[in-house]
């Protein structure tokens, strides 16, 4: 059940973030949209390695070696969520930059005023 | 609003997208063979106590890279976009009222704690929860929590490089001597195993796994750093 | 071999070095960049040579000492080099070219270029799909960073959409692989490939999500308006990797991934690529900034490709051949095309005339050109014609079709742009030079030059760059300092030495066409010999012409046809576009030769069936269910080059502004190669049935009507070479007239109009072609009188319409003669009554060109006027002795011909050639006899006229134009303008231009449709979000609703 749950919510979360980035203008509030469906997509990746009733893949004296099979949970969509935390960071740090840029050249932050190359 | 209704539509058939995705979605009972092959034989190959590590620094150690490589490059063209406007403004800056008895005193006692707890996280990854990213986002924050007490402190550029780009050196270093003394590029196996679940064990991933802490933590610095240049307070 | 593994080290240690670097040693880190991506395109390069030259097998490189799917591996294998190798090559080149903005800009940016090119090697090389996940996203975060290395403010814009695009795909791509690696318990590719991901539950929904997030990395339409803002607004060096070596790498990503899905997506990925293949080309045409412009053929290009890795089930082992030359055309070309407008100081697309100060940058850009196209011999000609063969094979006409008309579009647009190029006014600052980035564009003209020749030597067909006439023709273009008169002994010593070694391999037949277009060609270049200086681009295009003659003559196999095919219309095209006002219509030329060209290319491909090798012969041996298709297809194609009504228009222009000795050659020499077509097809495949329609008799219709409308076009031109230009039209409908009769005069009688025409034609445009020179205007009413001051001249036009209109004693004579006596053999009533009226309409406007402009009154301003100069007379007055030959003994040509005939008539109908008469079965012609009666006849007349007038007054000439007041159109009064008023109003409803009207309809619906469609892109960063969420869904609803 948990895992039906945290993966329903993270489809949730990432529709609610697309929504927000697709709708809202401010471009600062399309990046914290976007971070938002990023949390989305990390939830649903750790969601889809969780198994009933095993534990965290860290072998120690409740985990023995030898029951490792038997007693841990998938551990390769943690090692993946890790990787896409930080490449979403790395993402958002660019866009960060870009709407400093923006403004910086503009004074505006409304993405509808950057329409100068088009058809 | 027809903008709104016309996205509206759009993640309507992107969450039947998404439904559809979770109808063919059976949970696993069992683990799969990847997960089966790590849970039975990381800790016996490499000697990590944290499988999620071992996958992480030697498994998947070329996405690793590749991760840190994002920072770098994050860090790199922020450093670059931002090198360019700040320089003049400095004069412009105003003087900030000072942050207060509490908040100083507290960030002198605090930043060697965190410092250290960051050391602990990354040296530990092999072992408990925790790793390179985190550790170097805990050392990162020692940098945030100085510039909340002084906006206007600023770190060493010229020493925050060096550390970024000895560390990545050093990392690929690694990964080549996998390749000449082990049996691939990033095999942590350059070093004994060691004994399981002692600090100095799972051959080159403690190493490995500080030298990210410490390129995570500089290039976190490093953002933090350039970003608080562009202040014009 | 070294590790393909030390790519990524370099790369990314390269990278983290810089960061060591003090930021003021920005030459050091300047060097180090360079010695960097030296090294890994030397690495790339070795594995290339041990893949194609050793034949070493792939590899497989394992990382962590441990085998996927456990670990992550890499394959390097002949596509993996290559592409690496490209990658490479272009980032190095520009890096070279961005040297100044990369030195102010300091290591940083040199970094960010270095993980840029790593992480596309590292797209190419990954087996893991979370690896190439991980690449894919260094490769967004570095182009948004190289995008900011633009001077242009809008570039900022352009990179925010692309960041917000790609956000997006990221998510997609992200959910994807978490469900597919669910469904498979691995991430390496191949496992999951063994494991048929369809059949797994959740599989299939799962590696749509992955899939589709590639391709929207490949900018499939609609989906690509942000690609499109950053190729226009970004730095042209990194537009030139996004657009190669990017574009390169994700489509190898996306072919990786189609190994998984399986032959179920190829579908897919073919009407992907098609739409956006067409829809770029369409948008494009209405483009006028250059960037944008290239961004547009870019994203048609990958199109183009994506529709090629559709096709990799039925392509085998040509896969690699067809999309690789494909691929690399379309990189080669267009990385040197964005260096090129980084030397060009203006966006405009008629700024790029400035590259006129520097001619070899004309070549430069000509080359790009024709290898972005796929001319011949570039590789994306092999490539192509190799698909057009598979697709037919395989029936899928429709793909082959649009791909066609895509090509046709392309073409279109980039040839405008050359066209400005070379003919608008150019700006003298218009043009950067920095030697240092000509280098970079020239290596890229040579990377052309060198795939040209790699792809010829690995075609099945043979190389093109060892064909002796392209070679002696492009040794012209180094030669292009001699000055003009050399280069013209040297143009005529070739064409005369090919045809004389060659003279014992001709068939009669062949033999006539050979003679008339080689030493055809070398008796009109002696008019070029007027021209002093260099003439620079002369030679290359006027010997490109005449080898694609020679070649199509030669070739025995389809493909050598249609090479020489595609490469006479190229040198045509050239030589059309050095007239002065020729731009507009040397591109109708162009785009009607290219459009027949292709239905040729479909024709020669439905007929071969995939035979490797398809000899011209056996196009007698196709089976009767497509023979008549063939047939339809190939006929179309070569009567647009005979002009054939309806397909005409483009003829008039490309003739009239034509340079003086160009015309004869496109007029004279040129159109035979469509009729050579004709013989060709129709000695191969003879009378074909298409729903019980004899197309033969459809032929016979079409040469009627441009015989009766070219001709009636031509008495109302007051322009004279356009005049001779509507001429041809008709001229040539006589030709496909005989053709189609299908017996054994008719085909005597074309074989006479080619001769005739020929003759006649070049020397009506040299001498027409010297008075215009003289008089400073084509215009035949300011004309008039001129006898007297260009005499010979005026023998030379009076001797050719004498010719021309079929009076006796010349021997147009004997060409209508043996007309007349081939139309008494059919039963065509019609077509022969309109053939029958379109003779007399022939002598009006001939006797126009003759009245108007020698007799009659001479002008005040014309007075002075000398002679035509000797080099323009010198042709004609050897055309006039050989016309009066011809004339006498019309037998020394025509009787091998006649007998070489009866093998395919089957011995009925001949003639006889008995001494010096001719007999049919309805009469005989005596040219000898004709030629003494009529010459009695003539001279006693002008001798009594002379007696008659001896004391004639002389009458003073004035012009009552001047005796009142000045009219508003002073033209309006001459009693040569519009001369033909009654006839105009009897039957001008036939001159009515249907068809120009017609094709102008077309253009301009296409352009309309480009301007209205393209506003869809409306430059909002959001809007390019939705589409590709509204891209996803489509394609969602279209392939996914119904799986489970």
């Amino acid at each position: 059940m948990m895992d039906w749950i945290a993966m329903t919510t993270g489809f949730i979360l990432i529709l609610m973030g697309l929504y927000g980035a697709l709708t809202h203008r401010n471009i600062l509030r399309i990046i914290v949209s976007f971070t938002l469906a990023n949390t989305g997509v990390n939830l649903v990746l750790v969601s889809v390695g969780y198994m009933l009733g095993r534990t965290a893949p860290i072998l120690d004296k409740a985990v023995p070696m030898a029951e490792a099979v038997t007693r841990i949970i998938d551990p390769l969509p943690q090692a993946l969520v890790l990787t896409a935390i930080v490449i979403g960071l790395g993402i958002t740090a660019m866009m960060l930059t870009y709407a400093y840029k923006l403004y910086e050249a503009k004074g505006s932050l409304d993405i509808a005023s950057y329409r100068e190359l088009k058809w | 609003m027809i903008r709104n209704f016309a996205v509206l539509l759009l993640l309507l058939g992107l969450a039947g997208i998404f439904i559809h995705l979770m109808q063919g979605y059976i949970p696993a009972t069992e683990l799969n063979q990847s997960a089966h092959y790590y849970a039975a034989h990381s800790a016996e190959d490499l000697g990590a106590a944290n499988i999620v590590t071992a996958i992480i620094v030697t498994y998947r150690g070329l996405d690793t890279l590749g991760e840190v490589t994002v920072l770098f490059l994050a860090a790199t063209i922020i450093g670059m976009v931002l090198a360019n406007g700040h320089k003049a403004q400095r004069s412009l800056q105003r003087q900030l009222p000072p942050s207060g008895e509490l908040l100083t005193t507290a960030s002198r006692l605090l930043t060697p704690l965190i410092l250290l707890f960051g050391a602990y996280v990354f040296v530990n990854g092999h072992l408990t929860p925790g790793g390179g990213f985190q550790g170097g986002a805990i050392l990162a924050s020692a940098a945030l929590l100085l510039l909340l007490t002084d906006p206007l402190k600023r770190f060493s550029h010229r020493l925050i490089a060096v550390v970024e780009s000895l560390s990545g050196l050093l990392f690929i270093a690694i990964g080549v001597l996998g390749m000449v003394l082990a049996g691939g590029f990033l095999d942590s196996r350059i070093l004994p195993t060691g004994a399981f679940g002692t600090l100095f064990s799972a051959g080159s991933i403690p190493l490995i796994y500080s030298l990210i802490g410490l390129k995570v933590g500089a290039e976190f610095t490093s953002m933090l750093n350039n970003l608080a240049e562009t202040e014009k307070s | 071999m070294v590790n393909p593994l030390y790519i990524l080290a370099i790369g990314l240690g390269g990278a983290f070095l810089l960061g060591l670097l003090p930021n003021r040693q920005r030459s050091l880190a300047y060097a180090i960049t360079l010695a960097c991506l030296a090294g890994m395109a030397g690495i790339a390069a070795s594995w290339l040579y041990a893949f194609a030259l050793q034949g070493a097998p792939a590899m497989e490189v394992f990382t962590a000492g441990t085998q996927p799917p456990f670990a992550i591996n890499f394959r390097i294998g002949l596509a993996e080099s290559t592409l690496a190798l490209l990658t490479l090559l272009v980032g190095l080149h520009s890096a070279l070219f961005m040297r100044k903005t990369l030195i102010t800009q300091g290591r940083r940016a040199m970094a960010v270029l270095l993980i840029f090119m790593m992480a596309l090697c590292g797209v190419i090389f990954t087996r893991d799909l979370f690896n190439l996940f991980v690449f894919m996203e260094l490769c967004v975060i570095a182009t948004a960073g190289l995008v900011l290395l633009s001077t242009d403010q809008r570039a900022l814009g352009a990179g925010l959409k692309y960041l917000i695009v790609s956000q997006l795909v990221s998510i997609l791509l992200l959910v994807g692989i978490v469900f597919l690696y669910h469904s498979t318990g691995a991430l390496n590719i191949d496992t999951m490939a063994a494991l048929s991901v369809n059949a797994l539950p959740g599989g299939a929904m799962a590696f749509f999500l992955v899939f589709i997030a590639v391709l929207a990395e490949l900018k499939p339409f609609p989906a690509n308006g942000w690609g499109l803002d950053i190729y226009e607004s970004a730095h042209p060096a990194f537009s030139a990797i996004f657009s190669t070596a990017t574009g390169g790498a994700t489509l190898y990503a996306a072919d990786k991934l189609l190994q998984l899905g399986g032959d179920t997506w190829l579908p897919v990925v073919t009407v992907i690529g098609i739409v956006t293949f067409i829809a770029a080309n369409i948008f494009a045409l209405a483009q006028r900034n250059d960037r944008r412009l290239l961004g547009y053929s870019s994203v048609g290009q990958i199109g183009l490709l994506l529709s090629v890795v559709g096709q990799r089930d039925l392509l085998g082992d040509a896969y690699y051949y067809i999309a690789g030359g494909l691929l690399l055309a379309h990189a080669v070309s267009k990385a040197g095309l964005f260096w090129l407008s980084g030397l060009v100081a203006q966006r405009e697309l008629t700024a790029w005339a400035a590259l006129r100060s520097q001619p070899v940058m004309v070549f430069a850009f000509a080359t790009l050109l024709a290898l972005l196209l796929g001319l011949p011999p570039f590789p994306g000609f092999y490539a192509k014609w190799d698909l057009a063969q598979q697709l037919a094979a395989n029936d899928k006409l429709w793909l082959l079709g649009l791909i066609l008309f895509g090509t046709l579009l392309e073409a279109t647009y980039l040839l405008r742009w050359f066209g400005y190029t070379i003919k608008r006014d150019a700006d003298e600052q218009g043009l950067v030079w920095q030697s240092g980035k000509a280098d970079v564009v020239f290596s890229a003209v040579m990377a052309a030059w060198l795939l040209a020749y790699l792809w010829g030597y690995l075609s099945g067909h043979g190389n093109l760059l060892h064909a002796i006439p392209l070679l002696f023709a492009l040794a012209f273009l180094p030669l292009e300092w001699l000055p003009a008169k050399l280069k013209n002994v040297l143009a005529i010593g070739g064409l005369l030495a090919w045809f004389y070694f060659n003279y014992p391999d001709y068939d009669p037949l062949k033999l006539i066409f050979a003679a008339v277009m080689l030493p055809g060609g070398a008796l009109i270049l002696l008019a070029s010999f007027q021209h002093g200086k260099r003439r620079l681009g002369f030679y290359p295009a006027a010997m490109l012409m005449f080898a694609g003659l020679a070649m199509l003559i030669n070739a025995h196999t389809s493909f050598d046809f249609f090479a020489a095919w595609e490469l006479l219309t190229m040198g045509s095209y050239f030589l059309i576009l050095r007239g002065k006002h020729s731009e507009p219509h040397a591109l109708s030329y162009l785009v009607f030769s290219l459009g027949g060209a292709f239905l040729i290319m479909a024709g020669f491909a439905i007929a071969a069936q995939g035979a490797p090798e398809f000899p011209l012969t056996a196009l007698a041996e196709v089976a009767t269910a497509y023979a008549p298709w063939v047939f339809v297809l190939l006929a179309i194609g070569f009567m647009t080059k005979t002009a054939a009504v309806g397909v005409h228009i483009w003829l008039p222009g490309a003739h009239a502004e034509a340079e003086t000795d160009v015309s004869p050659m496109v007029s004279g020499i040129l159109l035979k190669a469509g009729l050579f077509g004709l013989f060709m097809l129709l000695i191969t495949m003879g009378k074909q049935q298409l729903y019980g329609v004899e197309l033969t008799h459809v032929l016979l219709w079409i040469g009627a009507l441009s015989a009766l409308i070219g001709n009636l076009i031509a008495i109302f031109q007051e322009d004279a070479k356009r005049l001779l230009a509507y001429s041809s039209i008709g001229q040539m409908g006589y030709a496909v007239f005989g053709l189609a009769l299908m017996n054994h005069l008719g085909w005597l009688m074309a074989l006479m109009f080619v001769i005739n025409h020929y003759i006649y034609k070049s020397m009506l445009f040299l001498s027409v072609g010297g008075v215009a020179k003289r008089t400073g205007t084509r215009l035949m009413y300011r004309m008039g009188g001129l006898i007297t001051l260009m005499p010979l001249s005026f023998i030379a036009v009076l001797v050719g319409i004498i010719a021309m209109s079929g009076v006796p004693p010349l021997s147009g004579f004997g060409g209508r003669w043996v007309l007349y006596n081939a139309i008494m053999t059919t039963e065509q009533r019609l077509p022969m009554v309109i053939i029958f009226l379109a003779g007399p309409i022939a002598f009006l406007y001939l006797f126009r060109l003759i009245h108007t402009v020698f007799l009659g009154q001479m002008k005040d301003e014309l007075r002075k006027v000398r002679e035509a100069p000797f080099w323009i007379v010198l042709p004609q007055m050897i055309f006039v002795a050989f016309l009066l030959a011809f004339a006498l003994v019309p037998g020394l040509l025509l009787r091998r011909v006649d007998t070489y005939m009866n093998q395919f008539f089957a011995g009925s109908g001949g003639l006889d050639w008995t001494g010096l008469t001719i007999t049919s079965d309805f009469g005989y012609w005596s040219p000898v006899q004709i030629m003494i009666i009529i010459a009695v006849i003539f001279v006693t007349l002008f001798l009594w006229l002379l007696f008659v007038n001896r004391k004639a007054q002389k009458v003073k000439q004035f012009n009552i134009v001047f005796a009142a007041e000045r009219p508003y159109r002073p033209e309006t009064t001459h009693f040569a303008w519009d001369f033909f008023a009654p006839y105009r109003r009897a039957l001008g409803f036939l001159t009515v231009p249907v068809f120009e009207r017609f094709w102008a309809a077309v253009a301009e619906f296409l352009h309309a449709l480009a301007d209205t469609l393209r506003r869809f892109y409306t430059g909002n960063g959001q809007t390019y979000a939705i589409h590709v969420l509204g891209f996803v869904i489509i394609v969602y609803l279209l392939m996914m609703g119904d799986q489970p």
